[in-house]
C-alpha cells in the first residue's frame, strides 16, 4: 500500500470540473396521487478531486440526489452543472456503482468489466488489459471467465466496481457500494478505493448509512434531513494526514475521528426528529 | 424411496455434495416419471386395441392401432395400384407421408420464421415507443383473438389459392404472440440495467443492442414457443383448400374420403412432430439464454 503524494488531498489544485447544484427540488407523485418531496432546495457545490460522503435516515433523498446526478432524473426545479455545463442525461463522466451489483448475464465477468470501453470503441487489447488491472485490483481475476451468476454477491458488487472504475469516469457516483459486503472485503475495498480516487485525482459522491464510513474515506460529509431532504450539515473531514497513510484502526479511534463521529451522528439523529439520544448508545 | 438409498449410497467418507445428491434426486425422479408414461402409453394401446378387437365400435369411426400403422407404412411406401397390376401407386395424393410433412413444416417455417422478424421489430417499437404502443395495442388483440378459419376465405380472395394464403395465414397466427411477448420482455427490464449502460457510456442504439436485446430474449423464446404452438393448430386451417401436399390437408381430405386410419395416422404425426419442434425450442432457448432464472 504505497501512499500517493499528489493526490488532492495534499492540497494540489485539481484541474477538473465543478459540480454545483443549484437550489435543486425534486417532486414526485405516488401511485395513491400523493406529491412527496425527495429532495427541497438543496445547493451543493463540490470541487473537483472531492470525497463527498452523503449520510442520512433511509428515504431522506440520497439516491434521489445521487440520481439527478447520474443525470436518470431531471430536477422539478434548480439545476445541475458540471464545469458549468447543465447535465442531460447519462454519461460516461459520470459512472454509477448501484447498490445492486447490475451486471449483464450473457457476458463474462471480463466482458462486463469491458463494456463501457467496448461501447466507446478502444480496441481490444486495450479493453482486456485495462478489465484485467481492475479485476485484480478487486480480486477476482480468477473469475474473469466466469459468468456474473456464478459468483457470490459481494464478488458480483466487486465486479461492478471494477466495471465503472475501468471506464475512467471523471466523477464517480456510489449508492451505498459495499452495502452488501461483508465486513473483511468492506474494509479492503474502502482502501482500495481510497487509494484510486488519490491517483486519479476522481471526484466521489458516495452515499452510505455508516457514519463511520464516510468520516473515514469522505473529504467531506453532508447529512441530510429526513424529507423532504435537505442538507442540515456539510462538515470538512481532515484527519488522513498527509499522504493519507493511517487506514486502520488506529485511525477510527483518534480523538478527531470520535469527535466528527459523534458530531454526524447527532445530526442524523436529529434529522430524523429524534432529539436528547446520545448516539454513543447505538 | 427405498430403492433411492440402495442405489445411491453415501459417498466416500461421506462427502457427497447436496448439489451431487439432489442431481441423483432429479435424475432418479425422471426416470420413474418416464416409466410412468410408457405403462401409461402401453395401458392405451391395449385399451385401443382391446375395444377394436372386440367389435365394439365400427372400425370407420375407430379404426385398430394395427390399421392406423398399416395406413402409416402405406402412405410412405409405394404399391400395386391393384393386385396383379404392374402399375404402382406411391404414398397418398400423389406424395408420401414425409412429403406431406415437410410441405407443412416448410410452410410453418416461412410463416413463423416472417412472424420472428416482424413480431419482434414490432414488439421492440411497441415496447420502446409508448405512443406507438397505445395505437398498435388494440390492433393486435384484435388479430390474436380472430380464428384463422375465419379469415382463410379473404386471404385466399387476396392471395390465391396457393401457397402464398397459406403462408399469410400462418404468419398471422405466429405473429401476435411473438410481438406480445417481446413487448412484455422489453417493458420487464429493470430499469438499473438500462441505467448502468447509459453511465457507461451507451448510445440509444447500443442501450438496444447490448442490453435491452439480451435482456428480452428469454421472453421471445416463451413467445416463439407459443406462435409454433399455434402455427400447428393453424397449418389445417390452412391446408382445407388445396393444401396437397401438406400434412394438415392429407388429414383433412382423408377424413372426407373415410380413410380413418390414415387420419388418425396423420394426427399422430402432427402431434408428434409439434411436440419434438417444441422440445427443439426450448432447448435451443436453453443454449441461447442459459442465465434465465439465474439472473
Amino acid at each position: 500500500m504505497t501512499a500517493v503524494a499528489n493526490g488532492p488531498i495534499a492540497g494540489s489544485v485539481p484541474s477538473g470540473r465543478r459540480v454545483v447544484l443549484e437550489n435543486i427540488s425534486q417532486c414526485y407523485t405516488t401511485d395513491s396521487g400523493d406529491t412527496v418531496h425527495a429532495v427541497s432546495d438543496t445547493s451543493i457545490t463540490v470541487e473537483s478531486g472531492e470525497f463527498v460522503c452523503i449520510v442520512g435516515p433511509s428515504g431522506c433523498g440520497k439516491s434521489t440526489l445521487m440520481d439527478m446526478l447520474a443525470g436518470f432524473l431531471t430536477p422539478t426545479q434548480g439545476t445541475v452543472t458540471i464545469g458549468g455545463e447543465r447535465i442531460s442525461g447519462p454519461g460516461q463522466d459520470r459512472g454509477v456503482v448501484f447498490q445492486q451489483p447490475n451486471l449483464y448475464p450473457w457476458l463474462s465477468v471480463r466482458k462486463n468489466v469491458e463494456l463501457g470501453l467496448k461501447l466507446r470503441k478502444i480496441p481490444a487489447s486495450v479493453r482486456r488489459d485495462e478489465a484485467k488491472r481492475y479485476l485484480e485490483m478487486v480480486g477476482l481475476e480468477q473469475f474473469m471467465d466466469r459468468k456474473p451468476y456464478e459468483l457470490s454477491g459481494g464478488m458480483q458488487q466487486r465486479c461492478q466496481i471494477a466495471r465503472v472504475l475501468a471506464n475512467d469516469p471523471e466523477i464517480i457516483l456510489m449508492d451505498e457500494p459495499f452495502g452488501a459486503l461483508d465486513a473483511l472485503t468492506r474494509e479492503r475495498m474502502q482502501v482500495e478505493l481510497l487509494q484510486i480516487w488519490r491517483k486519479r485525482k476522481k471526484t466521489v459522491f458516495f452515499i452510505t448509512h455508516s457514519v463511520e464510513e464516510a468520516i473515514f474515506l469522505g473529504t467531506r460529509v453532508l447529512v441530510m434531513s429526513a424529507r423532504p431532504g435537505r442538507i442540515i450539515l456539510d462538515e470538512t473531514i481532515n484527519i488522513s494526514d498527509e499522504n493519507g497513510s493511517p487506514l486502520g484502526a488506529e485511525l477510527r479511534s483518534a480523538p478527531e475521528f470520535v469527535r466528527l463521529r459523534d458530531k454526524v451522528s447527532t445530526a442524523i439523529y436529529e434529522a430524523q426528529g429524534v432529539t436528547g439520544m446520545s448516539p454513543a448508545q447505538h | 424411496m427405498s430403492t433411492i438409498v440402495i442405489t445411491a449410497p453415501d459417498d466416500q467418507q461421506g462427502t457427497s455434495t447436496p448439489g451431487k445428491k439432489s442431481r441423483n434426486h432429479a435424475r432418479t425422479a425422471r426416470r420413474r416419471q418416464t416409466a410412468i408414461r410408457l405403462a401409461v402409453f402401453a395401458a392405451f394401446l391395449i385399451l385401443w386395441w382391446g375395444v377394436t378387437a372386440a367389435g365394439l365400435v365400427k372400425p370407420l369411426f375407430l379404426p385398430s392401432p394395427g390399421a392406423v400403422w398399416h395406413a402409416a407404412v402405406q402412405a410412405n411406401s409405394c404399391r400395386p395400384v391393384a393386385a396383379g397390376v404392374e402399375r404402382l401407386v406411391c404414398g397418398e395424393q400423389n406424395y408420401f407421408m414425409w412429403e406431406h410433412l415437410i410441405a407443412s413444416l416448410q410452410r410453418i417455417g416461412v410463416g413463423v420464421g416472417m412472424a420472428i422478424v416482424f413480431g419482434v421489430a414490432l414488439g421492440f417499437i411497441m415496447g420502446t415507443i409508448k405512443p406507438i404502443n397505445t395505437v398498435i395495442e388494440p390492433y393486435l388483440n384484435f388479430l390474436r383473438s380472430l380464428p384463422p378459419l375465419g379469415y382463410i376465405g379473404l386471404l385466399i380472395v387476396w392471395f390465391g389459392i396457393g401457397d402464398v394464403s397459406k403462408i399469410w395465414l400462418l404468419f398471422l397466427a405466429a405473429f401476435p404472440p411473438i410481438a406480445m411477448a417481446t413487448i412484455s420482455g422489453v417493458g420487464g427490464i429493470r430499469q438499473a440495467r438500462i441505467h448502468a449502460a447509459q453511465s457507461l457510456g451507451a448510445s440509444r442504439w447500443q442501450v438496444m443492442t447490448n442490453v435491452i436485446l439480451p435482456s428480452s430474449l428469454s421472453e421471445i423464446f416463451s413467445g416463439i414457443r407459443i406462435a409454433v404452438g399455434f402455427a400447428w393448430t393453424t397449418v389445417v386451417a390452412a391446408e382445407l383448400n388445396n393444401g396437397i401436399p401438406g400434412i394438415g390437408g392429407l388429414a383433412y381430405i382423408s377424413g372426407t374420403q373415410l380413410q380413418t386410419p390414415l387420419t388418425i395416422a396423420c394426427i399422430i404425426v402432427i402431434g408428434i412432430s409439434a411436440i419434438a419442434l417444441d422440445a427443439l425450442i426450448k432447448n435451443l432457448g436453453r443454449v441461447l439464454v442459459p442465465w434465465h432464472g439465474k439472473a
